[in-house]
């Protein structure tokens, strides 16, 4: 898996300050996506073991306190991309006492596949839907545009 | 044949030998010559003059020079040529200030337009105080200053503020007005005798009268030190009366009813004096630099208030809703009060987070760290001066002697500031040289404060009577009373300044890496501070007066040191290439951290620079994370006294963009629509420790530069 960009102290994207990381990697291709280099499988950096271990040590911090990781992208149920996903969480659940996970998908949470359905059981707060361009408000909370839904799952 | 001689202004006149034989005969009577003949060297020079047809004045006194020098006469051409040269400077002052005057009638100055952002230039009262500003400076630069004094702050070496007004005019810096002195003893104020308020809605009201009053007498900022809890009282009348009113009329929950009445009393009575203050002109020609501070108070009735100036801020002015840019509010933040969520007044503390993810204010103020820091709690000054702790002693009626810690009713007495980047430039890069050089140039400074306390010390209390007659002071001077004691024994400040901290230490040790990555630097910086620190710490063993260290904001200051150092030493990398100079100890606003590393970098030194301080951070719009805000405060509170944080809150009114307008060198635009009129955009930003709105009023130009630099924090 690629990742695009992480954010080791973040509070834009999800309640609290967080970490945050944006993998690469998304086939929705929205119009008027504010991520359009995270696109591609290949773009950014590879996710390597090193920087797995500095998530985990970053939501661990007890000088900035953490109050969970946030997956966006690209999009992290990518195919491609769940099985790096779905570990990473399961670290996060095991070693990080506490922290939750929220995440961003462009699929929708009804129309997942099995393998996506695993990852989704280990997040906290999933925003999903496409950005849609003519129903984008700036206004929403946690939500480029008024399609997409906020499940507290 | 006697040449004309062409006068300074133009005009053409015969040459006059008996012109130059008075001056030499001045000159020789100051060093007591009686060698001299005079009539030999006006001899000599007409003879030199004589081939010309015409000569300007500069040419006769070069010759006038030139012929002493040859005599023999080298003490005698010193004090001829310092003769001279002070003249020259009394003359080119003389067309400055006809300069100035004109650059005010034709609105070409912008610098003096734009110095300071809470002025509006262009209208009648303030262009008249701007008249007055000007004079006042000319003749204190002319007559009253020392001269070297005078030499230094137009060198840029040091910057004497508030020229303006001080010392021409006896007036003093800033101040916390004992509201609750005046309340409970009564005040006159113009033709009216004022008793103790009987409501909320007219202390508030008298409020308003007496910050007006106040900020006319003083130049600097006027602060309410806990208005929640000096109010309070007042709040209890109200309820008391509404109670009286519901049990004349029979109605039955009279409890409920006097409680909503005064709620809605209370919301009313502060709706009121925050559009007083933002509407009121005081005789400076501004609007009032008012600060409340506010937030310890735990009775309903201070809870109340605490509310009351919280959701009137959030509410906005006008039918736009646009952002207040007074009073400041400064929110204090304390464990057992308000930190934790089980602490009685958390909600307020909530309260508070919205509405400065909402309207940038309030700033806070974390109490342990205050105290730790300053001596005791207590409000800034305007926007960063702090007080330190102050006993009052008076003898009571049985002959005991009481003593009393005391903030409201003192004030600090103005401030100079110091040049740190330009002595770092001259000592290039040695740091003996440097050292040395800022022994000499605090020496010059302890001299120019000096200045400010003689000023005040022969004045009669009568030229400010709402300060020294009727209270404000917490005093009640008679009219023929001198006030010179008011600033005493500590009870006012007074304060050295400086600016540009970290570009001094890059001017000293070289910009390779940034003093956030270097420990050493770090260090140095400190120590830099600690010598100022020393030397206010041996002014006030000296004096007996309560020298302070203070972190100067520079409005106008971050442009016009850096300005003057670029003439004289060019653009150098690290120091002098933005164009402005950074605030006091801050970090370089274009390093990219995050507050919480930002807080770490800074959290040092404000117990060095004790007199004055505020940190902040720069976020993203926060108006959906209030938590994360929460987490940036929480973190300060054992780290940083005073913690502000800058949010995007700027509106488009074309389009209706709320955010970021983008900031470019010609002004703010909104990034959506490309608008900028001023008319049709609400922009706020911070200029020093206060909020500015630069698309009405544009800020100068280092400041604009330093504002297009900064980055944020996340």
């Amino acid at each position: 898996m690629h990742y695009s960009k992480y954010y080791p102290v973040d509070v834009v994207n999800g309640e609290g300050t967080r970490c945050t990381l944006f993998v690469s990697g998304c086939v929705h291709q929205c119009k008027g996506c504010y991520n359009q280099s995270t696109w591609s499988l290949t773009a950014g950096q590879l996710f390597t073991e090193q920087l797995e271990q500095q998530i985990i040590d970053d939501l661990n911090d007890q000088r900035i306190v953490k109050q969970g990781l946030t997956l966006s992208g690209g999009d992290p149920l990518h195919p491609a991309n769940v099985d790096q996903v779905l570990a990473l969480l399961k670290r996060v659940k095991r070693e990080c006492e506490g922290k939750d996970i929220w995440m961003w998908t462009g699929y929708l949470l009804a129309e997942l596949n099995v393998k996506q359905k695993q990852v989704i059981e280990l997040v906290d707060v999933l925003i999903d839907g496409k950005f849609e361009k003519d129903l984008a408000d700036p206004s929403l909370a946690w939500r480029g545009s008024s399609n997409q839904v906020i499940h507290y799952l | 044949m006697k040449p004309v001689v062409i006068k300074r202004d133009g005009s053409q006149v015969p040459f006059d030998g008996s012109r130059i034989k008075a001056a030499i005969s001045k000159a020789a009577l100051v060093i007591k010559d009686n060698k001299i003949q005079p009539d030999l060297i006006v001899k000599e020079v007409s003879k030199s003059l004589s081939m010309l047809e015409e000569v300007d004045i500069h040419h006769i006194q070069d010759a006038v020079e030139a012929s002493l020098m040859k005599n023999g006469h080298i003490e005698l051409a010193r004090i001829y040529i310092e003769y001279r040269h002070d003249r020259d400077i009394a003359r080119e002052r003389k067309s400055q200030l006809n300069h100035e005057i004109n650059g005010l009638i034709e609105q070409s100055n912008a610098s003096l337009l734009n110095e300071n952002a809470n002025k509006d230039g262009k209208v009648i009262p303030t262009q008249r105080d701007l008249l007055a500003g000007i004079i006042a400076k000319h003749y204190a630069k002319s007559y009253m200053l020392p001269r070297e004094v005078v030499q230094a702050h137009d060198r840029g070496e040091i910057h004497y503020h508030d020229l303006d007004y001080a010392p021409f005019f006896p007036m003093f810096n800033c101040m916390l007005i004992d509201i609750k002195g005046m309340f409970t003893q009564g005040f006159k104020m113009g033709n009216a005798e004022i008793e103790e308020p009987k409501s909320i809605s007219t202390a508030t009201a008298v409020t308003a009268q007496i910050i007006a009053q106040v900020a006319s007498h003083i130049y600097g900022g006027t602060t309410i030190n806990a208005i929640d809890t000096i109010l309070a009282p007042y709040v209890t009348k109200s309820f008391e009366k509404h109670l009286l009113t519901a049990k004349q009329w029979g109605i039955e929950d009279a409890h409920a009813y006097a409680t909503q009445q005064t709620e809605i009393e209370c919301y009313n009575a502060f709706q009121s004096l925050e559009y007083e203050v933002n509407t009121l002109h005081t005789a400076n020609g501004q609007t009032p630099f008012v600060t409340f501070g506010f937030g310890l108070g735990v009775d309903w009735q201070s809870r109340l208030i605490q509310r009351a100036i919280l959701k009137n801020r959030i509410a906005g002015l006008g039918k736009n809703r646009k952002t207040a840019i007074f009073p400041k509010l400064v929110f204090a933040i304390k464990d057992g009060i308000n930190l934790k969520e089980d602490d009685q007044n958390y909600d307020i503390k909530q309260l508070a987070l919205r509405c400065a993810s909402k309207r940038m204010y309030p700033d806070i103020l974390n109490y342990d760290k205050v105290v730790e820091v300053t001596g005791s709690f207590k409000t800034p000054m305007g926007c960063r001066s702090f007080l330190d702790r102050y006993q009052q002693t008076s003898v009571t009626d049985d002959g005991e002697i009481d003593s009393e810690l005391i903030h409201d009713g003192r004030g600090n007495l103005g401030v100079v500031s110091i040049n740190l980047p330009r002595i770092a430039l001259q000592a290039k890069g040695e740091q003996k040289v440097f050292d040395e050089l800022l022994a000499e140039r605090l020496h010059l400074l302890k001299k120019a404060l000096d200045t400010r306390i003689e000023r005040l010390s022969d004045v009669k209390a009568s030229v400010a009577p709402i300060l020294y007659m009727e209270g404000a002071c917490g005093v009640r001077l008679k009219a023929d009373d001198c006030v010179a004691d008011v600033f005493k024994h500590g009870r006012a400040s007074i304060s050295l300044g400086y600016i540009g901290l970290h570009e001094t230490v890059n001017a000293l040790f070289g910009h390779d890496q940034h003093i956030f990555d270097n420990e050493v630097k770090q260090q140095k910086s400190q120590q830099i501070l600690q010598v100022l620190k020393q030397a206010v710490q041996d002014w006030s063993t000296q004096s007996g007066y309560a020298f302070s260290l203070y972190s100067t904001p520079s409005e106008n200051l971050c442009d016009r040191f850096c300005r003057l150092d670029t003439k004289e030493f060019g653009v150098i990398s690290g120091v002098t290439d933005k164009g402005y100079y950074t605030n006091s100890f801050h970090l370089d606003v274009e390093k990219s951290v995050n507050p919480y590393d930002k807080i770490d970098f800074e959290m040092v030194y404000p117990a060095i620079s004790n007199g004055g301080f505020i940190c902040y951070g720069e976020y993203p719009n926060m108006q959906h994370n209030l938590k994360a805000l929460e987490n940036v405060w929480d973190y300060s509170y054992n780290r940083v006294p005073y913690y502000g944080t800058n949010t995007p809150i700027d509106e488009c009114y074309e389009c209706g963009f709320t955010g970021e307008f983008d900031c470019t060198s010609k002004g703010f635009v909104c990034p959506s629509c490309g608008n900028s009129d001023p008319e049709k955009v609400a922009v706020t930003r911070r200029v020093c420790g206060y909020l500015g709105s630069p698309d009405a009023r544009p800020f100068n130009q280092g400041k604009q530069e330093e504002v297009k630099r900064r980055v944020k924090h996340l």
